[in-house]
């Protein structure tokens, strides 16, 4: 009598040996909610192999860092007196807001493909026919999803990072204001205050809000320093100085949660809609319309509906070497996390308010996005 | 609607230059030229995607093993014998299985070989040898110890006012090729679709391998492979990277399984061409290997004949006959009456989202038609006169072709002998005798309601 094997016979040959009784062995957490490591590497290779989406991605996220610095690096490189070093903090904060801007969009087609593909290529019945958890299988999605993300942005940004860290112009020591009026560099309020004390004549050039009276040019030395006059301050600092390695550190982190974002929300809106398109498009919308307008017009009787935008929490929490795209947002409390001061237009949100703003739309649209594809007929 | 379908020229590149234009004119601080550079390279991305995707599905049909255009030949008529056993009444159902996972039952070796991978081209349907089937012993309709292979009591599904699936009680033993049969849109593929969760049933209860699903799909699901409608898969993906997806999914021993799958349906040598690149037929082979990647005890396939040229059809005919002499249960759910004839045991007629009859083929037809004799003789008219003096058949009439004798039903073969005897013993010179009997699609089309209608 053949005695029950330990595990089921790999082979398939067409003279099989007998079948024993019971002897199909069933995956013990195949019911299970959790992915496999396996599902989710077959998932990375299923979205890794798509030609489209990988140039997209690397267009979008790598290209503009390759090309602006490569570009520049060349020019130094060839011609050093008409063209100054690759690095410099205006280029930093123009390339991290397009890795923000672009990063969000192309993540958002990232994840809606990845909510899609298997439904339009009519391949989810078949992983389901498999007996899978259908949990398990939205799951592997996630972290396949964004292995590919977080990838390419870390290539990214460690490249932008070094560039301006090692190839960039002389930081200086001070900070350039207001009728070239040179202010020491790296002050907190404090010690703002008190330069302002010690320097009256050139504060009032510097600073307008601090003005005696109109026109004087002249400040008491006991003059208060505006909260708006340190917000110009450290502007001109952010535009200014490269960012200290933990700041870029800090903007990298944020860079990343921007992206896993918008691949969560892709996904959960790709598998409620089952449309890739019409999944993209509504968060592109969401990113280049609603955002900006939401976050930088405050509309009467509405300002705790703009507070649900994730993109407005998202700006809050914006770390404080990085400087908006667009300047001249109010800014708000942020420093929970990243120092930030944000890049509002709008009265800021509570600190509480805007971490759950954010981890509500990733848990929401993750929810939301699980549920039909556990309900969804295949 | 929209009006550029990113499908069509590339989603991506179209998104990207979209929000490009727009971040510029909404005055961003990003640099023209990396825009300029970036939109430039995005065309031309997505001018070579959109080259590379024409021409993907031809429309070349083959057998699946890479022989396109193969001659093709209508197949042959059936001819059987008329049996005298009387009709089958639709099999009266069973009280719901129990719950509990019987163990599978052992299985038969029987160690036939696989399909040949690239047989001469040259064959039609016509020069290909029937496929070699081990003799099985009659299909039996008595319950098994360890539950049917499929079982449905009261199974019904509505899509809003339509019932698609109405109340179907179908047994399908275990060990045998079983056709579900049904013209187009009786509801076939919907009662795959609920039996395997890929719809939820609004109605019934049902199981599989004496599982009760939806109760422990998971555990019975590992045991049963499936293609339903037609195979699908990530088209940029190559046939071996899509059966990994699906090993993945199914856990176990299954991605130990691939190599031996795709050798078994004759695709190792196309294994990593990506599937865009295969036809019709090697997507229905490489739905079996997917198929089999379980081990399965249960198939369940869904036309799959579909796309297939004649040699292709035979070839896929041979496998579905070697996997029922392992010992598996393939449903086979077809509109091709004389596919289901060739190739299963047992039928289930479907109509209307019911099933109108159930029960092994022979059993089926044997007396819905008696059934008649051709009878080439030297006197066909001596002989008719004959016949019906004697009063052994229903009836004789001459024709061109010579006597043909209407059988009584019920009649058994021994009236046949009885008939040869009476004319050789009256001195007529009986050149040949030829039994027919009615077909499957006869019979089919007499008992389902479709006959007449418009399609």
């Amino acid at each position: 009598m053949t005695s029950p094997a330990p595990t089921a016979e790999p082979l398939l040959s067409a003279g099989r040996s007998p079948t024993r009784p019971g002897r199909v062995t069933v995956p013990r957490r195949l019911g299970a909610a959790l992915p496999t490591w396996d599902l989710i590497v077959t998932k990375h290779l299923e979205l890794r192999k798509r030609r489209g989406l990988m140039i997209t991605v690397a267009v979008m996220i790598i290209a503009p860092t390759v090309l602006i610095m490569g570009l520049r690096l060349g020019f130094h490189l060839f011609d050093p007196a008409h063209y100054g070093p690759a690095g410099s903090p205006s280029v930093f904060n123009a390339i991290a807001n397009l890795m923000a801007e672009f990063g969000f969009i192309v993540a958002a087609v990232v994840g809606a493909a990845a909510a899609t593909t298997d439904l339009n290529d009519g391949v989810f019945r078949y992983l389901v026919i498999t007996g899978r958890s259908r949990l398990a299988l939205y799951l592997a999605r996630i972290p396949a999803g964004l292995a590919i993300l977080i990838s390419a942005l870390a290539i990214s940004f460690t490249m932008l990072c070094l560039v301006t860290a090692y190839e960039s112009v002389p930081q200086p020591t001070t900070v350039s204001m207001n009728n070239n009026i040179s202010v020491p560099a790296h002050l907190d309020q404090a010690q703002l205050q008190t330069w302002v004390g010690q320097h009256p004549r050139q504060a009032g050039q510097a600073f307008f809000d601090i003005l005696s009276g109109p026109g004087s040019g002249q400040v008491q030395p006991n003059a208060s320093v505006a909260s708006t006059d340190f917000t110009q301050y450290t502007s001109a600092e952010d535009t200014q100085f490269n960012p200290a390695p933990n700041e870029m550190f800090k903007i990298g982190l944020w860079l990343g949660l921007e992206i896993g974002i918008g691949f969560l929300v892709g996904l959960g809106l790709g598998s409620l809609t089952g449309q890739r398109t019409l999944s993209t498009i509504l968060l592109i919308g969401l990113e280049i319309i609603v955002t900006p307008i939401l976050a930088r017009a405050e509309i009467p009787y509405f300002l705790n509906g703009q507070r649900l935008d994730v993109g407005v929490a998202m700006d809050q929490l914006r770390p404080a070497a990085l400087a908006p795209a667009t300047p001249g947002g109010g800014g708000g409390p942020g420093g929970l996390l990243f120092g930030g001061r944000g890049a509002l237009g709008i009265p800021p949100m509570p600190t509480w308010s805007m971490i759950s703003v954010i981890v509500g739309w990733i848990v929401v649209w993750s929810v939301v996005g699980a549920w039909r594809m556990m309900t969804r007929d295949a | 609607m929209n009006a550029i379908d990113p499908r069509v020229i590339s989603p991506h590149a179209y998104g990207a230059v979209r929000w490009a234009a727009l971040a510029t004119a909404a005055g961003q601080r990003i640099p023209f030229g990396a825009i300029l550079l970036i939109v430039v390279l995005l065309g031309a991305a997505g001018f070579g995607i959109s080259r590379t995707r024409r021409g993907r599905h031809g429309k070349e049909r083959d057998d699946g093993w890479g022989r396109r255009n193969a001659p093709t030949a209508p197949p042959a008529p059936p001819v059987a014998t008329v049996s005298a056993t009387p009709p089958a009444a639709a099999i009266s159902p069973e009280p719901p299985a129990t719950a509990d996972a019987a163990p599978a039952p052992p299985r038969t070796a029987h160690p036939i070989p696989a399909p040949t991978v690239a047989p001469d081209v040259t064959r039609t349907a016509d020069s290909i040898p029937a496929p070699a089937r081990t003799p099985r012993p009659a299909t039996s309709f008595e319950r098994p110890a360890d539950g049917w292979a499929v079982e449905t009591h009261g199974l019904t599904k509505r899509f809003g006012a339509t019932v698609a699936v109405n109340g179907v009680e179908l047994l399908v033993p275990r060990g045998v090729a079983f056709g579900y049969l049904g013209p187009n849109g009786a509801g076939k593929t919907t009662l795959i679709r609920t039996l395997l969760g890929l719809t939820r049933a609004n109605g019934g209860t049902m199981s599989l391998l004496g599982i009760p699903v939806p109760a422990q799909r998971s555990l019975a699901q590992a045991r049963v492979g499936a293609i339903v409608d037609e195979p699908r898969f990530h088209p940029h993906l190559t046939g071996r990277d899509n059966l990994r997806l699906l090993a993945a999914a199914r856990g176990g021993d299954a991605r130990q399984r691939i190599g031996p799958s795709l050798e078994r349906v004759g695709l190792a040598e196309r294994a990593d061409d990506k599937v865009a690149s295969y036809s019709m037929g090697m997507r229905q082979r490489l739905g079996v290997a997917s198929c089999l990647l379980g081990d399965p005890e249960l198939l369940i396939l869904d036309e799959p004949m579909n796309g297939l040229d004649p040699a292709g059809m035979h070839e896929m005919r041979t496998m579905i006959i070697s996997l029922v002499d392992e010992g598996r249960t393939v449903v086979l759910s077809s509109h091709l009456l004389d596919e289901v004839e060739r190739t299963c045991d047992a039928v289930a007629i479907v109509d209307r989202g019911r099933v109108v009859r159930q029960g092994p083929i022979d059993e089926l037809t044997r007396g819905t038609d008696a059934g008649s004799l051709l009878v080439d003789c030297a006197d066909p008219a001596r002989a008719a006169r004959l016949i019906d003096e004697a009063g052994i058949a229903a009836g004789t009439s001459l024709t061109d072709a010579g006597l043909t004798v209407t059988l009584p039903a019920g009649s058994s073969r021994e009236l046949v002998a009885d008939i040869n005897r009476r004319l050789v013993g009256s001195g007529i010179s009986v050149y040949g005798l030829q039994e027919t009997r009615a077909s499957l699609e006869e019979w089919f089309l007499s008992v389902t309601t479709r006959l007449g209608e418009n399609p």
